[in-house]
């Protein structure tokens, strides 16, 4: 008998159904002297571990004018080494601070034995996995006192174990472990090229009251041969077939706070806000078309 | 969870040591051999490494170029792997690895360099913390003074080097104009970095005798011995003037008796 899940609330204030962008540094004094037309901004966790200095100054700042959410990258919430305790601290002592609305991980794993290989590893879709990942995914809800969203990531391999697909393994995780969903569309893309599954069939599978947030962001076409992979590089504007996957989701999850992420080759401010307002303009097309 | 940690192990081995143990056979090959399909994860945690190096060690990188660089990254990387989560956290050894690094030996500066890097970021991060609180320290009896210890502020750091790395490090920063010759045999250098109010780092040089009275601070001497070791290094040292000097700039920002 599996214990109802507790069930935690988000952070105070709301994040509006409105497309945010991902904050980077080299954006900082702009964003906080243009205050870029956006509806809210999202930060690494990590990048505000620091103990002082300019991150968190700025970000202090910057708080002042935009609901925020926190995404982590280091958790390593996948890892069966036991949770870092210290990463669990600074991440709450963050939280207390800033009092974002969402505070977001990955399902994934990026360190065993200690050693970090710093970056989102996927597990195997299997029983064993999904049981630990409810238990570290309850275990960090309980540290942090709130709910966690779990974002799905892009993925090169697919393991030959997996007995379960990718989108009944988080719609299982969302139901045992109560946390929310930070769907990011492009990682379906991504997956679905590289894999070859139907993203339309992952999209149907999600269990819409979960999700909370939804990321989109570039990718990059690697050639093997004849073989193509997908990797999800954060580096360029959103695919125009990842902007169609978009629209699906908005039609079946209605409008989603939606973020624009952009990690490496960083464009100028005015880019990402321009891809913030394609993302709203289709939110506000399917509402139209959705009330004719 | 037996069966998960063990594939965790076999997955972190393959990337970060090369080792294909037995997992090569858990990978699905469709379209693409699991070979091919390791490789994407082994060059992204090695790109991602690598680039949280270079942004910690861009002078270094800068004085050995790019693929060099690289190359000495994908050898640190195995041998000194990331402990944490948080990537700011990651290439505290570099400069220890650097100066045990056979193809990067004839650079001798190289490791007082990274040296250099390494504390301008931890000071980049460090906490904030008031000033001294000179109405506690009227307090303290004048015939006391000598039995006091201090505290540095924790975002300054001092350093030591036999090559003038500063100048190697002003000339290898982006926005550096003039002529960046460096004049090997110039000579050594005492640094204090100090992060100020407004937030920007300072690198200040000091003479024997100030640098020996900090440095003696920072471990935790007192003021007595502290003195003592800056007057054997420079017997002209100017302490009371060196030591309030210190006070007002922040560097001194905690007594204790």
């Amino acid at each position: 008998m599996v214990a109802k899940p507790a069930r935690y609330r988000l952070g105070p204030g709301t994040i509006p159904a409105q497309a945010g962008i991902g904050l980077r540094a080299p954006h900082y004094l702009e964003v906080l002297e243009t205050r870029p037309p956006v509806g809210w901004l999202e930060a690494h966790s990590e990048n505000y571990f620091g103990a002082g200095g300019k991150p968190l100054y700025y970000l202090e700042r910057i708080r002042a004018h935009y609901p925020l959410s926190l995404h982590g990258i280091g958790l390593s919430i996948g890892s069966t080494d036991a949770l870092n305790s210290r990463h669990l601290d600074r991440l709450k002592t963050l939280i207390r601070r800033f009092e974002p609305v969402l505070v977001s991980e990955h399902l994934s794993w990026s360190s065993v034995g200690g050693r970090y290989l710093n970056d989102l590893l996927p597990l195997p879709y299997t029983e064993e996995a999904l049981a630990h990942m409810v238990r570290r995914v309850s275990q960090v809800q309980d540290y942090l006192e709130r709910q966690i969203l779990i974002e799905n990531v892009s993925s090169y391999l697919q393991y030959t174990e997996s007995t379960l697909p990718e989108w009944e393994f988080i719609a299982a995780l969302t139901e045992r472990s109560g946390c929310g969903l930070l769907l990011d569309v492009n990682n379906i893309y991504v997956s679905a090229c590289n894999h070859g599954f139907d993203p339309g069939v992952y999209l149907q599978a999600i269990p819409a009251a979960a999700v909370r947030e939804i990321h989109l962001a570039g990718f990059t076409v690697n050639r093997f041969g004849q073989r193509e992979i997908l990797i999800d590089t954060h580096n360029q504007r959103v695919y125009p077939q990842v902007w169609a996957l978009y629209r699906q989701a908005v039609r079946r999850f209605g409008p989603i706070p939606t973020l624009i992420e952009w990690d490496t080759d960083l464009p100028a401010l005015e880019v990402l806000v321009d891809e913030a307002r394609r993302a709203d303009a289709i939110v506000g097309e399917e509402r139209h078309g959705a009330a004719a | 969870m037996a069966r998960l940690r063990e594939l965790q192990a076999d997955f972190a081995q393959a990337v970060l040591d090369g080792v294909d143990t037995a997992f090569g056979h858990c990978i699905r090959a469709s379209g693409l051999g699991g070979g091919r399909r390791l490789q994407v994860y082994r060059n992204n945690v090695f790109l991602s490494l690598t680039e949280a190096l270079k942004a910690v060690y861009p002078v270094t990188q800068r004085l050995v170029g790019e693929d060099f660089f690289r190359y000495a990254a994908a050898r640190y990387i195995p041998l000194h792997p990331s402990t944490s989560g948080n990537l700011h956290d990651f290439g505290g050894s570099l400069p220890e690895f650097l100066a045990t690094f056979e193809p990067a030996a004839a650079l001798t500066y190289l490791p007082d360099v990274a040296r250099l890097e390494w504390a301008y970021h931890q000071v980049f991060h460090a906490a904030h913390h008031p000033p001294l609180d000179l109405a506690a320290l009227a307090v303290a009896p004048a015939e006391r003074h000598g039995e006091l210890t201090f505290t540095l502020h924790p975002a300054a750091r001092l350093l030591v080097s036999a090559f003038p790395i500063l100048r190697i490090w002003q000339v290898n920063q982006a926005d550096f104009v003039g002529d960046p010759t460096v004049d090997l045999t110039e000579g050594g250098i005492r640094l204090l970095l100090i992060r100020r109010e407004n937030l920007e780092i300072e690198l200040q040089p000091l003479p024997a005798g100030e640098f020996a009275l900090l440095q003696a601070l920072a471990e935790q001497q007192d003021f007595a011995t502290a003195c003592e070791r800056a007057l054997a290094v420079q017997p002209d040292t100017d302490l009371p003037a060196l030591f309030s000097k210190h006070v007002q700039q922040g560097a001194l920002v905690d007594f204790s008796r």
